[in-house]
């Protein structure tokens, strides 16, 4: 196990890293490596109507190409390959099978699934509802309650950086609302499922969440594909806003199975002054997986943990942008993600403290632990801080690690074979995660995945061991 | 034929030669010393008995209950009866020293262990080697002192009842209270399951509280001295080098120094 780590602090340009290793780092300097930027509040939304945002999305989405990411060092996203000729968006009417097979049975505010372009089930506690809760589809939310969703539609979400971001912004239909109005609490999660049931589908999904003021609730994001084969994409747009006060904790679980699901989607979180996210993406499948996900503070006094883990086997793309942006002070950011890879897996995580002029008193620290589980895997981890502010401290640091063979021997001298050695290593590895999702149920589901996981990757990490 | 037997036992690394020639026999209900000097191979015989894949075996055998087991899987050898507490015990973060208990018993068995019988078997050893309750729920060997590193590989030992026992330098780092501790657990481990001990130790002290009815003495690779306990007491008269000297006087055969 080796360990990289790095700090930044405004005043002395040296920090201690919580893992114990020192360094020292010029601002900006790790910038030159990196390929993406934060989106940093240029929303499209700014007065303009859904129509003329569509059109406008529309227009991009004719002038662009489809994207082609590439970073120095022999890193490229390429979504050159979707060949949107081929594929639809069309309406559904049923939930998925593998919907029911999985998500928890275990209780819950509210659900909302949409399979391909249409909402197919909505449901919510009728007491939420009675207290002022709206959960319907996007559209259907833009017909009843516009003065809710005029606000905060696309606020900070941008239309045109590429082709499905644009495809997304012109095109999407059906699309989640969520509003949780002023001091509404709530303990059972809303389960926000987007799912793809066959291929040829072209998913442009569309999510909106707001809580108000003082709000304290739960996000349980399913996004879930059958396993085919052939084609599918999946263009998707999140933006969350929480009011002065809330308290959110949002899990994403992904998994879009065995077929060729193509996933290019930005999620943003916005919290408000005094307020609180916890916010935990599990990503676990996909063929070609690009997320930008941005969790920004706007007010002072705002708090987050933006926790991570992703799971990459076989010949599976995964590339993972993830911002934690400071616009004012004080405010507080911990960023800890871990992945592991088996097969012939690639995966790149970017991550990015960034904090404005005049976001003082901030002080954030960000790690990355990675697991290589197989020789033809391979993740590149790239931290990077960008401090435009002199009494902040941003640090970062993490573990770049392959199975601890000595762990290994340990355990099998206890009797455990080979394979199940390694699946409490990996499993211990995710765990101080999994457990911070702070619900059973869930916390189960993502177990068993990572569990299945290493199961289907057995041969491979068998190899592994007697090749080295 | 003993329990464990080693017979004439070559091994190396990469680098060289570590055992040269090395044999053991161990039964159960035995309690054996294995002394030598620091870097003699003690810890080496100990990795190897248990299968450890740096080890080579270039010539020389062991069998266990009459199997030949040189060539077997580490867990196999676990599995049928074999225990070794490591003298540098690994961390597993994320799971607790007592799920990984419930997962090395039921890796020994068809069914898995139901939860009181558990419960009762972990209280037992509890009792017996003086630990909290909470130790249990940590997870293993992370962040754990010298001492309850010691005490947690004696824990699993007193639960997984193996036939025989390698204890790789589990006195060092010990103070005397948490010594005697361990020592009476591997005591009343031997009288009361005729657990068969190979204590490996470089100090005399454990031996004040577990009596050995034999004693190997190890240097550079070969076994140049067995007795009773009364090779202890000549050990702590005289001192390794002397024995090195008269050995090497006698046999002629530490000839190429280390
Ligand atoms: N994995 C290894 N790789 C290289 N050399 C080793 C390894 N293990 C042990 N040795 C060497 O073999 C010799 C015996 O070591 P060891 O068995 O640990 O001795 P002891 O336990 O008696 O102190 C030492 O010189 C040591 O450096
Ligand atoms: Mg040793």
């Amino acid at each position: 196990m080796s360990e990289i780590g790095d700090a930044l602090n405004g005043s002395a340009a040296e920090a201690d890293a919580a893992d114990g290793t020192t360094a020292k780092a010029k601002a900006g300097r790790h910038r030159e490596a990196t390929l993406y930027h934060a989106l940093h509040g240029a929303g499209a939304g700014d007065g303009r109507t859904l129509e003329e945002l569509r059109a406008a999305a529309r227009d991009a989405y004719d002038s662009l190409e489809l994207p082609v990411w590439r970073r120095s060092g022999f890193w490229t996203t390429s979504l050159a390959d979707v060949d949107l000729d081929s594929l639809s968006s069309a309406g559904a009417d049923s939930v998925p099978e593998v919907v029911a097979r999985t998500l928890p049975d275990a209780p819950f505010a509210g659900r909302i699934v949409q399979s391909a372009g249409a909402v197919v089930h909505v449901e919510l506690d009728p007491a939420l509802a009675e207290r002022g809760v709206v959960l319907c589809s996007l559209q259907d939310a833009f017909g009843d309650h516009p003065e809710l969703v005029a606000e905060w539609y696309s606020k900070r979400l941008t239309i045109d950086r590429n082709k499905l971001e644009a495809a997304n912004a012109a095109f999407w239909e059906g699309g989640v609302f969520l509003h949780v109005p002023q001091d509404v609490v709530v303990q059972a999660p809303f389960q926000i499922v987007y799912a793809i049931d066959r291929a040829g589908i072209a998913q442009y999904g569309r999510t909106l969440v707001v809580g108000g003021a003082n709000s304290d609730f739960r996000v349980h994001e399913y996004d879930l594909a059958e396993d085919f084969d052939g084609q599918a994409l999946h263009a998707g747009a999140f933006e969350l806003y929480l009011q002065d006060g809330a308290r959110c904790r949002v899990a994403q679980l992904q998994d879009w199975g065995s077929g060729e699901v193509y996933d290019a989607s930005t999620r943003l979180v916005s919290i408000g002054r005094d307020a609180y996210c916890h916010w935990l993406p599990a990503l676990l499948g996909g063929h070609l997986v690009r997320q930008h996900l941005e969790l920004v503070v706007t007010e002072p006094g705002a708090d987050m943990a933006f926790r991570g883990l992703f799971f990459a086997e076989e010949h599976e793309h995964l590339d993972v942008f993830a911002v934690d942006l400071h616009e004012t002070g004080p405010s507080g950011g911990d960023v800890h993600w871990r992945g592991a890879a088996t097969g012939e897996s690639r995966a790149s995580f970017e991550g990015l403290i960034q904090i404005d002029p005049g976001a003082q008193r901030t002080h954030t620290y960000l790690q990355i632990h990675s697991m290589m589980l197989s020789p033809r895997a391979r993740i590149d981890a790239i931290p990077s801080v960008l401090v435009s502010a002199d009494d902040v401290s941003a640090s970062h640091g993490g573990t770049v690690g392959e199975l601890d063979e000595s762990a290994i021997f340990y355990m099998q001298s206890r009797g455990l074979d080979r394979a199940a050695a390694v699946r409490v290593i990996v499993e211990g590895f995710f765990e101080p995660l999994v457990a911070e999702l702070d619900d059973e149920a869930l916390e189960e589901v993502v177990r068993e995945k990572v569990a299945a996981k290493l199961a289907a990757a057995r041969e491979d990490i068998e190899t592994y061991a007697t090749s080295r | 034929m003993a329990d464990l037997e080693i017979k004439d036992l070559y091994v190396r690394t990469e680098e060289r030669e570590i055992l040269r020639g090395v044999n053991l026999e161990i039964n159960r209900g035995e309690i054996h010393a294995l002394m030598g000097p620091n870097g003699s191979g003690k810890s080496t015989l100990a990795n190897t008995l248990l299968g450890h894949p740096t080890y080579e075996i270039t010539s020389g055998s062991i069998s266990f209950k009459g199997e030949d087991i040189t060539e077997a899987e580490p867990h196999d050898r676990a599995k049928a009866g074999l225990f070794l507490a490591f003298q540098y015990p690994v961390s597993i973060p994320g799971v607790s020293v007592a799920n990984f208990l419930r997962m090395a018993i039921n890796a020994k068995r068809e069914e898995p262990i139901q939860v009181k019988e558990f419960r009762t078997q972990l209280q037992h050893a509890i009792e017996l080697l003086d630990v909290d309750r909470a130790f249990t729920s940590r997870h293993l060997n992370d962040g754990f002192s010298g001492g309850e590193k010691k005490r947690a590989e004696i824990l699993q030992m007193a639960m997984l009842t193996p036939d025989v026992a390698i204890l790789d330098e589990t006195d060092s780092g010990l103070d005397i209270d948490a010594l005697r501790t361990v020592a009476e657990g591997v005591q009343k481990l031997h009288d009361e399951q005729g657990l068969g001990a190979l204590i490996i130790t470089h100090y005399q002290r454990i031996l004040h509280y577990v009596r050995p009815q034999f004693v190997h003495i190890l240097m550079d690779g070969r076994i140049v001295l067995e007795g009773g306990v009364e090779l202890v007491e000549r050990l702590e008269r005289e001192g390794y080098d002397q024995i090195r000297q008269e050995v090497g006087a006698a046999a002629g055969a530490v000839d190429d120094g280390v």
